[in-house]
């Protein structure tokens, strides 16, 4: 059965479709709920995960730091693992930023019914709606920074969905009925591949969140098992990082064979060598 | 009874998508021809609208009055076809052209790159590479073309109430979506949008009128009164009440046509 990643700026919509949505199919959801487990299994303070998620306004000189991508990166593991099993539909998670190349995942973006949202939020803040519409749109660059920043993919890109519907035109029941319907078409039926695919980039996220603790600038892929890990070095530190990244990945459960590829970390070789 | 406006990029199958939802529905379908539409009325050669509704503009391009008046005469001709509803314009920002207009149904239809480049390279016998050049050229044309005359990117999911994207989903899938939602409470044509869209193809057709002599006004129409707004103090001056008094019997729809002198002009004048 498909997964269905909902996605909205207005996190009070994603709620209300993805539980209308999994209640008209028999299907589970999947959203912010886990947060506290997630950051219990990984010793992560709760706040902390939360705040990468994009979900409270972080300063601009903590948007980089490595806790944050390591935080990310345990999220996505344990998210893709909970998603294996299927019939699930997914909100609130960041899910539509890094289930890639999935193709029994159906990704929807809701635009809220923003005339809406900018006469609420006036009301609540004592603002003119001009005024609320402007912050609305700050909040949704913000966010869009957010997701280049956490996962190198701009959630305003409608090509990332498969359907995005304006709910401030299109009744939430249609829309509902949008996803139900489309649920049901075959190219959105888990094929050997794709959950083969769904696997490996669980491995990947696994594996990356373990080197997080101690390594940084890791990239990885995997693939039936072998895990290929890129990440950055000087010569004299090759050897020994190739090592570390080995052993570290190796401890993975499902890792069969772990290849290194480092490469040569030029700015901070120019850098060392005017010492 | 919607009026459906699907916007796409090159070789996306958007047109594919323009042409079943019409049959599905029963509607009309409108795209190039409207252009020629224009041309024929307006007697402007059909290129040069082609140029002023696809090429993005150069800087002082942006502000010329042939610009300005080739765009009022696209949609002049655009809002009196649409104005009896049951339509689906397939091209160049239908959705911004007819934005005032209430229950106007606006989709997008994306593709993914690599699908869109196969299209172009089965369909032109080229190349992979020169397709994919010729469609990110074309792409970023048409952006820039939006973003320079209307000030936003046409690639924003908020200016459409759907976006689909082929791939996963099929040009059928596409079209039953939109067919559901077209015949949805939301977009059924009321007698305030049907009178929304006589007024809006009115104001249109009184600026192309216009446009060409005096470049700089606005015109506002609702239930057939019409006012332009200029900035000019002496309200136009006598030549533009002339033109007025000849259009107020020359074209069938007006009650009242009036000249407002005005810094401060309606959003959703034209």
């Amino acid at each position: 059965m498909p997964i269905i990643i909902i996605s909205s700026e207005a996190p009070a919509v994603e709620e209300q479709i993805a539980a209308r949505a999994a209640k008209a199919l028999g299907y589970k959801t999947l959203g912010p709920e886990v947060l506290p487990a997630i950051a219990a299994k990984h010793a992560i303070p709760e706040a902390k995960l939360a705040e990468s998620l994009g979900r409270t306004p972080t300063p601009w000189w903590r948007r980089q730091a490595k806790g944050r991508q390591q935080y990310l990166a345990c999220l996505e593991a344990e998210v893709l693992d909970r998603l294996a099993p299927d019939n699930i539909v997914c909100w609130g998670l960041a899910a539509h930023l890094y289930v890639l190349g999935v193709s029994h995942a159906l990704k929807a973006r809701l635009l809220p019914d923003n005339a809406r949202l900018a006469e609420e939020l006036a009301g609540q803040r004592g603002v003119t709606p001009h005024k609320a519409a402007k912050l609305i749109e700050g909040a949704r660059l913000k966010r869009s920074q957010w997701s280049l920043a956490a996962f190198g993919q701009n959630e305003l890109e409608p090509s990332m969905y498969d359907l995005v519907i304006n709910l401030g035109q299109i009744d939430p029941d249609e829309a509902v009925g949008a996803l139900t319907t489309a649920v049901g078409y075959r190219k959105f039926q888990p094929m050997t591949y794709s959950t083969s695919s769904l696997a490996d980039i669980a491995l990947a996220a696994k594996v990356k969140a373990r080197l997080l603790g101690s390594l940084s600038d890791i990239r990885v892929q995997a693939r039936d098992g072998t895990v290929v890990v890129t990440s950055k070095a000087l010569k004299r530190e090759r050897r020994k990082k190739t090592a570390a990244i080995k052993s570290l990945a190796g401890e993975v459960p499902g890792v069969n064979y772990v290849e290194v590829h480092l490469i040569n970390y030029v700015i901070r070789a120019a850098a060392e060598s005017f010492r | 009874m919607a009026i459906i406006t699907i916007s796409r990029g090159s070789y996306s199958m958007g047109k594919a998508v323009a042409e079943q939802v019409a049959a599905c529905l029963g509607y009309t379908v409108i795209s190039r021809d409207l252009l020629l539409d224009a041309s024929t009325r307006f007697q402007i050669p059909e290129i040069k609208l082609i140029r002023a509704i696809h090429d993005a503009p150069g800087i002082l391009a942006r502000f010329s009055r042939s610009q300005q008046a080739y765009l009022a005469y696209i949609r002049a001709a655009l809002t009196e076809r649409v104005r009896d509803g049951n339509v689906v314009y397939h091209g160049l920002a239908g959705h911004l052209l007819l934005k005032e207009v209430p229950g106007v149904l606006k989709v997008r239809i994306t593709a993914d790159l690599e699908r869109r480049v196969e299209n172009e390279r089965r369909r032109e016998g080229i190349s992979a590479q020169e397709a994919r050049e010729t469609i990110l050229r074309d792409d970023q044309q048409r952006r820039g073309w939006t973003r320079s005359l209307h000030g936003v990117d046409p690639w924003d999911s908020n200016l459409y109430d759907l976006v689909v994207r082929i791939g996963a989903l099929t040009v059928a899938d596409a079209v039953s979506f939109i067919c559901e939602a077209a015949r949805s409470e939301g977009f059924r044509a009321t007698e305030k949008s049907l009178q929304a869209i006589r007024d809006l193809a009115l104001a249109c057709r009184i600026k192309a009128e216009l446009v060409e002599e005096f470049p700089a006004l606005g015109i506002t129409c609702q239930y057939g009164n019409a006012i332009v707004y200029t900035r000019d103090k002496s309200a136009g001056g006598d030549r533009l009440h002339k033109r007025l008094d000849t259009l107020g019997k020359e074209i069938q729809g007006i009650f009242n046509l009036e000249v407002h002198s005005s810094e401060d002009w309606p959003p959703d004048a034209v």
